[in-house]
């Protein structure tokens, strides 16, 4: 998409007018110019020389590449200027390559991986600029080390945000061996987040086979997170955690409703068999459930994305995400109908992710960034 | 489980021994025996459906009455000896309720708490399982869903009677 002189105008960090400021929830650092390796903890280097933290790929590979041509986002700087200060970001939350550490071959070897990568993004993102959010990485296959980890990442640097977890895993998210994790989320506040990415690495990425390629394979990874948000629903995650919110991130949102109802409908008839679900699932998934937008759905008739929005309540379960630097990116300004809801655009845009991962109003940012400016 | 785990107030005392198809011990065909059809009622009159005699539906039997004159179709169920009346449609999409099964189930617990009831007054419906209180008509599911339930008594002949 071409960008009007108006867009232009719009870009630096003055936040003009009365624009609304975002909160961009799924940014991609890489780290080709600043590498990661410095930063694997002393006693795992060998180990990570000798192959031990390999991880199996999911065999999936877009043809045309998973960056955009005309970006990447491996310095902090220039990400905040082609991302940031372009579209008016307040935040933006770093999803980096460690999500997916729970898929190494070893187990010690990936939770070393895990740590290298937070401090990675401590100190080579957020030191460099405080409107970057951390996602602390962490091997899901060593609970007991996971939820260390994450006490560890939590006090080495404050704005860490969240924790984030591949959608390829080898429990549902509702299992109980999770619960030191969802122990020590709760314990900070901390949403558990989900990144795709990597279905298909220790099994089908569908249930039911194998996709023969990248666009089959890219179009049903909202099959896992079905998975995912069901186990957690249905186990009654959000009963023993009462303050836990799940983030889902780069799943689409129109497939939320359907599975809300089904769950609900269900619920009648099986009840008894989930005794300690005090409410209808669909309750727990509007409190305990986010999800953000890209990529986000285009129907032919942009009308119906608003009919889906409201069939979820995304007032309240609906974040901004761009996705930037990669191919699918989400333009704020033209992804959403234009006969959206201001409100609506502003929780979307704003709100919603402020209060999910505890920042300030919308009106102190846009006050600060105009400020700055 | 121990009975002083169960929610007070819910579950009929000394009934779970009484009543096979409710005992933790008997085997679900019980609980899925084919009941007889509905019948006629023995005698109606303005706003009294007599059913028939009190003595023929013994603790954990039910009979069906279906009033060709006014359409109304009510289950009456003896659970522990005393009588409650459920109309025999259910609210989600009218199903026959009353031929459902008289089911233990699980109280609401803690997660990964099984706090079993057999206190049988559970009506599950016969098509898609849905869970009511015949002694309240309430929902299992949803505290604002229900069936209609109707005051029920024995006459002076020993008959019960459902006031409709």
């Amino acid at each position: 998409m071409s960008e009007t002189a108006d867009d232009i105008a719009r870009s630096g960090a003055v936040l003009p007018g009365d624009a609304i400021p975002i909160i961009d929830c799924d940014v991609h650092p890489s780290a080709h110019s600043r590498p990661v390796e410095k930063y694997i903890p002393a006693e795992f280097r060998e180990a990570l020389r000798q192959g031990m933290g390999t991880q199996p790929g999911q065999g999936y590979q877009n043809p045309f590449g998973v960056q955009r041509r005309d970006a990447a986002c491996d310095d902090p700087e220039q990400t905040g200027r082609d991302l940031l200060d372009r579209y008016g970001m307040a935040y933006g939350v770093l999803q980096p390559p460690g999500l997916s550490a729970s898929l190494s071959v070893n187990i010690d070897a990936g939770s070393a991986k895990a740590r290298a990568w937070n401090d990675w993004q401590a100190a080579e993102w957020m030191d460099e600029d405080d409107r970057y959010l951390g996602s602390i990485c962490v091997n899901v296959n060593d609970p007991e080390e996971a939820a260390r980890e994450v006490r560890r990442a939590k006090a080495l640097h404050p704005r860490f945000a969240q924790v984030v977890v591949g959608g390829e895993s080898c429990d549902l998210y509702g299992h109980r061996r999770y619960y030191p994790i969802y122990e020590a989320c709760a314990e900070y506040g901390l949403p558990f987040a989900l990144h795709p990415g990597t279905e298909g690495a220790l099994r089908s990425s569908t249930p039911v086979g194998r996709p023969s390629g990248y666009f089959e394979w890219h179009t049903s990874i909202p099959l896992t997170f079905q998975a995912h948000v069901i186990s957690m629903v249905t186990e009654g995650v959000f009963e023993k955690f009462p303050s836990l919110k799940l983030v889902l991130v780069e799943g689409g949102v129109a497939w939320l409703a359907h599975t809300m109802w089904r769950l609900d409908k269900n619920f009648k008839s099986l009840r008894s068999t989930t005794p300690w679900l005090k409410r209808t699932p669909s309750e727990y998934i509007v409190e305990h459930v986010r999800l953000t937008t890209q990529p986000l759905e285009e129907p032919q008739n942009p009308e119906h994305l608003l009919q889906v929005f409201d069939m979820i309540s995304a007032e309240r379960t609906v974040c901004f995400a761009s996705d930037f630097p990669h191919w699918d990116f989400d333009d704020p300004r033209r992804v959403f109908p234009r006969q959206m809801d201001p409100d609506l655009r502003r929780r979307i845009l704003y709100d919603n992710a402020a209060e999910l991962y505890g920042l300030p109003s919308l009106e102190e940012t846009r006050a600060r960034m105009a400020a700055k400016g | 489980m121990p009975e002083t785990d169960r929610e007070p107030g819910f579950r009929l005392e000394g009934y779970a021994t009484e009543n096979p198809a409710c005992d933790p011990q008997s085997p679900l065909e019980q609980a899925f025996r084919v009941l007889d059809e509905a019948r006629p009622p023995k005698a109606r009159s303005r706003g009294r459906l007599v059913v028939g005699a009190a003595s023929e539906i013994v603790p954990g039997e039910r009979r069906i009455v279906d009033d060709a004159e006014t359409g109304l179709s009510i289950g009456v169920f003896n659970v522990g000896g005393q009588f409650f009346a459920v109309k025999n449609v259910c609210p989600h999409l009218g199903a026959p309720l009353c031929r459902g099964s008289l089911h233990a189930t699980h109280r609401p617990g803690a997660v990964h708490e099984y706090r079993e009831d057999f206190s049988g007054r559970i009506l599950r419906c016969p098509w898609h399982g849905w869970e009511f209180d015949v002694v309240t008509g309430k929902a299992l599911y949803d505290a604002k869903s229900r069936v209609a339930t109707y005051a029920c008594e024995v006459d002076e002949s020993g008959d019960v009677v459902d006031l409709v």
